[in-house]
């Protein structure tokens, strides 16, 4: 594999990765605050990008607009969801709220597909469909935007989670349920930010990447899973281990493919995400299996 | 010469900093009832979890009839013939109270998915046993009225009494009681000592954990004492009640209170 | 007493209706429906395996699908590569299928509720690639066709109406099976580990062993099914083994009841024909309705999960229940 190769790798892994990253983020604010995994998560990338798409097309909105009110949208479906399947189902057991958010995802997929058919779209490029080369390797403008949008959103969130109120209350809630509801936070509205955020989160991906990638219904599924894998690399906890999580995910699979070794085609690229996941996994049932042991 | 059912030899359990159980020595003889107390944190409950193979001990060793118990894991030492009930009453709410106590009857029974998948003599034989063991047991506890009914249905001095009958009916050598008279009434303490009593005198060695002094004195034979994690006395319980380091111990707990 | 002990005159009269209903459907009721009747057969034997697992043990599998496609795609390669006969290449797939899911099963019951709802989803999914991927083996995309008939002897299971009767004498069976286990003291084993697992130890119950052999079992069902599908459509492919399938399947359990054997069949029913037929006929008439299937899963599972999360079937039985024993106390104090 040449330098040149290499270094186009690294950057189409990174571009994807950072995807995975904020889809991650989603999961890890939603189960942090209310330990539900959201199935439904990689959904709200698709209606991101398939959004923007149609707002630009038939409401003739410019990029940024149409992004912004994608966004709008998705979380508002993201509300929806919290407050008509979760808190419905109220003391529901895992197994259930499981299947719940599997139904909505694909609900929600399937109403896409109603929608908008089946045909890939794609949006057009925020600001052109310009590349820039460094280093031989040729990066888009789109793609800067994706890594600039990653950089700024760790940011903002950082600065939310540590010094505004409700971004205070919210960590609160993730560490410890019980003491922020002793300690005045409402619980409930944490939950339903938490979904809201996320699904914003989640939209914003999908926008981002949706340009470059192209988007269709049905993009929710694989890339709900490796956003989950990234959440899990991160330990659900940690935001900052998610996203490098996802960055990382991201390089694997762009540098496989391009390796291209052994039986290992491409079409094997999306066992990846799951061999990792499943790495993760399998470390976990050691680790619990020793400490079932030790207490 | 008494022989020790039970003995905890020099029994040790941390987790990180804190030592919940440190080097007890403990011995349980055949056919008494040893009661353990001591004030709230010492260790009771972690001691009976470290016999029961819930938790691994970080030290030291349990020997039960003689034999090492080497790390064995909870449904291990239930089939050895250690039974114990649990602090919180933990019981099976998706079947009837009868079958609640033909649960416990499972280290005793043999017959699995293929002979119940098709129905064999064997199947039958056995269930017809574990059936009527489990009435038997039942009504030893004096919930014979209820097998038909919920076990979620029952007031709580009931559904301890059915956590001791499921746990009778592994057919145990040693029953651990963990605070078995926690929320019952005078009366159903009363009842509970005769039990106890009942079930010693079939046999069954029994050692307890429980806050209630009068219950303790009034029932055990031979009572140890913790104090966080560590044993500071242990005789009958005339001996006990007059110990000065016993007496320590739990006024410094009512000071604490205060 | 090894059966459930509610038996009584109403349970032994429904099975005999049960049967009846069985043998008059294909024939005098619904003559033309009889693939669908065979799919619903094929189903249920999927679906009973993931009830036993997701309502006796509360571990949930999220790629059920993919044992259902081992069984299918063993039996097909056997019979028609290696020219196996098609009753022995089914038991083989069996044992095959059971050994995977045995291997599986020990580090992922480990974990708990939704890591191992991802780790079942996960390793659905590989195995659903391996599928399409091993073009060699499994045909790749396009998949495996010319799958022969079961025969026995002389009698060769070529009409649809024989192999109707085939597949439900072994879903029947299936089902007996699992109500026999389920009345034992294997089903108390595994009615205690969901009711609470630490005092399910207590009382000498290998938790993890039994969590293995229900998994095992589940998968078993689930490759005969297979196998039985492979020999029924002819021809299979990977995207009858997907992880839509896989959810197809939870939908059935869901509606069925987690914990409802005679549910699973319900629920299979209802499924299969919402997929199959409904959406079909609907098709028709409202040709965007196409990706129908896809949202009306989506909603179903919502629903039943949100307001009856016992399951539709269990619901309507307990209700039935309830119903019964109002009626029998009002005639008992007039």
């Amino acid at each position: 594999m040449t330098t040149e190769v290499f270094l186009q790798s690294l950057v189409s892994g990174l571009t994807q990765g950072c995807i995975y990253a904020l889809i991650g983020l989603g999961f890890t604010i939603i189960f942090s605050v209310t330990g539900i995994i959201n199935f439904a998560q990689g959904e709200f990338v698709m209606l991101g990008g398939m959004l923007s798409y149609f707002l630009a097309k038939s409401a003739g909105l410019s990029v940024f607009p149409a992004l912004i009110v994608s966004i709008i949208i998705a979380m508002l479906i993201g509300a929806v969801l919290y407050l008509m399947a979760i808190r419905t189902a109220r003391k529901a057991s895992v197994v259930s709220l499981i299947i719940i958010t599997i139904g909505a995802a694909i609900f929600i997929r399937g109403i896409a597909g109603e929608l908008w058919g089946a045909d890939p779209v794609a949006p057009p490029y925020f600001t052109g469909a310009g590349s820039i080369s460094v280093l031989g390797a040729s990066i888009q403008f789109q793609a800067l935007w994706i890594v600039g949008v990653t950089l700024a959103v760790s940011i903002v969130l950082h600065l939310f989670f540590s010094y505004t109120m409700i971004g205070k209350a919210l960590k609160a809630s993730a560490m410890n349920r019980t003491a922020a509801g002793l300690v005045g936070v409402n619980t409930r509205t944490m939950s339903l930010i938490a979904f809201t955020l996320a699904a914003a989160l989640g939209a914003l991906g999908g926008v981002v990447i949706a340009p470059l990638s192209l988007t269709s219904y049905n993009v929710g599924a694989m890339l709900g899973l490796k956003g989950f894998v990234a959440s899990s690399i991160g330990g659900f906890r940690s935001h900052i281990v998610t996203i490098l999580g996802g960055i990382a995910l991201g390089i694997a699979e762009s540098l496989t493919i391009a390796l291209n070794w052994g039986p290992f085609t491409s079409a094997y690229k999306e066992a990846i995400a799951l061999v990792v996941l499943l790495l993760i996994l399998l470390m976990r049932s050691r680790k619990l299996s020793q400490e079932e042991r030790e207490s | 010469m008494t022989r020790s059912l039970l003995e905890t030899k020099a029994l040790t359990k941390a987790f990180g900093g804190l030592t919940a159980v440190d080097k007890v020595d403990l011995s349980a003889e055949v056919g008494k009832i040893t009661s353990v107390i001591g004030p709230n944190g010492a260790g009771k409950t972690t001691l009976f979890n470290l016999i029961a193979g819930v938790y691994m001990p970080s030290s030291g060793d349990i020997v039960f009839e003689g034999k090492p118990l080497g790390n064995a894991p909870p449904h291990k030492s239930a089939a050895l013939g250690i039974a114990r009930t649990l602090q919180h009453v933990l019981l099976f709410d998706n079947m009837t109270t009868l079958e609640n106590v033909m649960t416990g009857q499972h280290p005793r029974s043999r017959y699995g998915f293929f002979e119940a998948a098709l129905r064999l003599p064997k199947a039958h034989r056995e269930e017809e046993t574990i059936s009527l063991k489990a009435r038997q047991y039942l009504n030893l506890v004096g919930l014979g009225m209820c097998a038909e009914r919920n076990p979620l249905s029952l007031p709580l001095g009931q559904q301890k009494l059915l956590t001791i009958a499921r746990a009778l009916a592994t057919e145990p050598k040693l029953l651990l009681l963990d605070e078995p008279g926690a929320g019952l009434n005078a009366l159903e303490k009363q009842s509970l000592s005769e039990l106890i009593r009942r079930i010693r005198d079939m046999g069954i060695s029994i050692v307890l954990v429980e806050h209630d002094m009068d219950l303790v004195m009034g029932i055990a034979e031979w009572v140890i004492v913790l104090d966080s994690g560590q044993k500071i006395a242990e005789g009958t319980a005339s001996q006990i009640q007059k110990d000065k380091r016993v007496i320590a111990a739990y006024l410094g707990e009512e000071e604490a209170v205060e | 007493m090894l059966a459930t002990l509610k038996k009584n005159r109403w349970s032994y009269l429904a099975v005999a209706a049960f049967l009846l209903l069985l043998v008059l459907l294909p024939t005098q009721l619904l003559a033309e429906k009889t693939s669908i009747l065979i799919l619903i057969g094929i189903y249920s034997m999927v679906t009973v395996g993931l009830c036993l697992l997701m309502g006796y043990t509360g571990q949930v599998s999220l790629g059920h699908a993919a044992f259902f496609g081992t069984g299918a795609y063993l039996s097909a390669i056997l019979s028609t590569r290696y020219d196996l006969n098609p009753w022995l290449a089914m038991l083989v797939a069996a044992i095959a299928t059971g050994i995977l899911a045995y291997l599986i099963s020990y580090p992922i019951f480990k974990l708990r509720g939704n890591y191992l709802a991802m780790a079942t989803l996960g390793l659905g999914i590989i195995i659903w690639i391996l599928f399409r991927e091993l073009s060699q083996y499994t045909g790749g995309p396009d998949g495996l066709s010319g799958i022969p008939n079961f025969s026995i002897g002389g009698f060769v299971f070529d009409e649809k109406l024989e192999r109707y009767f085939l597949v439900w004498l072994f879903c029947v069976g299936a089902l007996l099976i699992a109500q026999n286990v389920v009345g034992s003291r294997a089903g108390r084993a595994l009615k205690g580990i969901h009711g609470s697992e630490a005092a399910a130890e207590s009382v000498g119950i290998n938790a993890a062993q039994f969590k293995m052999k229900i998994f095992v079992l589940g998968a078993v069902y689930a490759s005969l099914a297979g196998s039985l599908y492979a020999h029924h459509a002819h021809a299979i492919g990977p995207n009858a083994f997907d992880f839509m399938a896989s959810v197809m399947v939870v939908t059935m359990a869901a509606v069925g009841g987690l914990a409802s054997i005679w549910g699973a069949v319900f629920g299979a029913a209802t499924i299969t024909y919402i997929s199959q037929d409904a959406i079909v006929e609907l098709g028709r008439s409202y040709p965007r309705l196409a990706e129908l299937d896809v949202v009306i899963y989506g909603l179903i599972l919502m629903l039943v999960m949100i307001f009856l999360p016992k399951g539709l079937f269990v619901s309507l039985r307990d209700a039935l229940d309830t119903w019964r024993r109002r009626r029998a106390q009002r005639g008992a104090t007039t």
